[in-house]
């Protein structure tokens, strides 16, 4: 199969004594779902941000695509990265004064030189696949935060990615708009998108995750198919953290 | 319906009758402040009144509604200041009265980019028109030339200042905090001087800027440092996960400041850049002193005619006047401005 992404011995550390990222080493093969679990502040949303470079690294080497990242940051080649891999947030991050349209066709526009025509066209089949198409002409605070993230999966999407990558897409939304937004997950998943996903979804997790894999303190503590790792966990602190959240 | 808003109406009265009663009637205290104070206000209203309806002689205002308009300008061109201030005017007057909904955006930002370069053209002269020379500019008409062309310029230089304020190259962040701050210490009217005196000393000879111009450019470099500072206050306030959802879209640091952050900083810093168009306006009539004859100057010149003796309460209560309505109609438009850059503009259209 096809590696997506690789890591090899990545590290950052924000100040001198706080260690985000310890040593990782890791692999997504492409088409595969992997959900990144751990407690706060264990360095889960660090480590996906480093795969399309809003965070940088210290050492090590991550291969996006066949891409390479060092400690360099190369502009270009994050760029590069950035054309291929969707990225969606905890908090939404829409433009607000952008309708939603706009929100979505901007960087095909821009980014991609698609004709202003073209790119709704796409953008309004987005909506339609997201369940949101009658949406369009708002602007981002007149919707649901279900409907918000719903949107900013349509504009990630809008660029055609190889990879998607979710930074906790759930913890900014009230209880009965999860669902909505993990059903459009869902069918994404289904589709063969490559997908890695930060969230404490245990349930989402254990129905579509091709792979767990569990952090703690900057480290991988383990990484095992959804099964193993929910019903008997190899590591005591995956116990413990699994133990506290089930 | 009707009964429900009568109901309101009655309510909303009688409320008001309670409220004023219980703050101005209760007890003996606030019954002679209520009095006391209403004897003063109405003394003075009625001693106002009687000097604007009887006292007063207006003929100083009536008989030189054209000078105060447009100065010294050629009396057989004066339809062309005359169609400018009518323009700017009916734009105005449009853009402040039309609702948001029925407001063609695209044709009022165009009109209003307009505004200027018509106005220079029709005072100006040239391209078939006859030329008459910025000497001869005066009046309110000058006061706007004055107010919107370097408010225009401004804008632009103060972006670029609070830009490069933020920029990561230290050079050019020292340089434009020191220009900042060398500005914003020295009076407005050192500045103007230096714009007189020091700016022809500077220009190669035989080039001849008018003092128009020189007086342009002057309160632009002024009010830019002011503006830099409203400006780059709005663009912190955007956060920065605007800008890593910008990055992570694979736009460029250009495209994002253009799109995603100027636009937004932009319009939080929309209050205090109508500080600073008002300002502006008021500041021009500083040029006063340096012999431009705009309002202030126009009427200073009026009042030295011996035929207008003693019509000074008159005058100055007359541009007075004219400066309140025009920051009046500025303060309209920015509050139009920020308005129609709400985010919630489209509510009733996209429903």
């Amino acid at each position: 199969m096809k590696i997506a992404i690789k890591t090899t011995k990545i590290s950052k550390s924000f100040g001198e004594k706080c260690l985000a990222l310890n040593d990782i080493s890791m692999k997504v093969y492409s088409g595969e779902v992997l959900v990144v679990m751990g407690p706060s502040g264990s360095g889960k949303s660090t480590l996906i941000r480093t795969f399309n470079g809003l965070e940088s690294i210290d050492c090590g080497e991550i291969d996006v695509l066949g891409l390479k990242l060092d400690s360099s940051q190369n502009e270009r080649q994050i760029k590069r990265i950035r054309k291929r891999v969707g990225m969606v947030f905890q908090q939404f991050n829409l433009f607000p004064h952008l309708s939603i349209l706009e929100n979505i066709t901007l960087s095909p526009i821009k980014t991609q030189g698609k004709s202003k025509s073209s790119a709704e066209k796409y953008a309004l089949e987005l909506l339609r696949q997201m369940g949101i198409e009658d949406q369009s002409k708002k602007y981002p605070n007149q919707l649901s935060g279900g409907q918000q993230q719903r949107v900013a999966i349509a504009r990630a999407l809008a660029l055609n990615p190889e990879i998607m990558l979710f930074d906790e897409p759930t913890s900014a939304l009230d209880p009965e708009r999860v669902k909505e937004v993990l059903d459009a997950m869902k069918t994404l998943a289904s589709k063969g998108m490559t997908m890695i996903i930060v969230t404490h979804e245990i349930n989402f997790a254990k129905e579509v995750a091709d792979k767990v894999l569990f952090m703690d303190q900057g480290k991988v503590i383990e990484t095992s198919a959804p099964h193993d790792f929910f019903q008997n966990a190899k590591e005591t602190r995956s116990r413990k953290f699994l133990s506290q959240v089930m | 319906m009707k009964s429900k808003n009568n109901y309101k109406m009655q309510y909303g009265i009688s409320k008001i009758k309670r409220n004023l009663g219980r703050g101005l009637f209760e007890g003996p205290t606030n019954l002679i402040i209520t009095i006391s104070l209403s004897t003063i206000l109405s003394i003075i209203i009625s001693k106002i009144y009687s000097w604007i309806v009887f006292d007063a002689d207006w003929s100083v205002v009536k008989n030189n509604l054209t000078l105060f308009a447009f100065g010294s300008y050629p009396q057989v061109y004066i339809w062309r200041p005359l169609i400018w201030l009518l323009i700017v005017i009916s734009i105005s007057l449009y853009t402040i009265m039309m609702p948001s909904k029925f407001l063609n955006k695209h044709i009022v930002a165009t009109a209003w980019l307009f505004i200027l370069p018509v106005g220079i053209f029709l005072l100006a002269g040239g391209f078939g028109l006859e030329e008459v020379h910025t000497n001869n500019w005066g009046g309110i008409s000058l006061t706007l030339i004055l107010t919107i062309s370097s408010g225009l310029l401004a804008l632009p230089f103060g972006v670029l200042l609070a830009l490069g304020r933020q920029s990561n190259l230290k050079v050019l962040s020292n340089f434009c905090r020191l220009y900042i701050d060398i500005v914003r210490a020295s009076p407005l009217i050192t500045v103007l001087f230096f714009g007189q005196l020091l700016i022809p000393l500077f220009l190669p000879q035989g080039l001849e800027v008018s003092r128009v111009i020189r007086a342009i450019l002057a309160f632009a470099i002024f009010a830019a440092s002011y503006m830099a500072e409203d400006i780059r206050g709005g663009i912190q306030s955007i956060p920065k996960t605007q800008i890593e959802a910008a990055e992570a879209l694979g736009l460029n640091k250009f495209e994002c400041l253009i799109l995603i952050i100027l636009p937004q900083g932009f319009r939080v810093a929309i209050p205090s850049l109508t500080n600073q168009m008002i300002g502006l306006l008021q500041n021009t009539s500083l040029m006063a002193i340096l012999g431009l004859v705009e309002l202030l100057g126009i009427t200073r010149s009026l009042l030295a005619n011996p035929n207008y003796i003693g019509g000074y309460m008159e005058a100055y209560v007359w541009i007075g006047l004219i400066y309140w309505l025009s920051c009046t109609f500025i303060s309209a438009l920015f509050r139009k401005l920020e308005n129609n850059l709400s985010y919630n503009i489209n509510k009733s259209e996209a429903k």
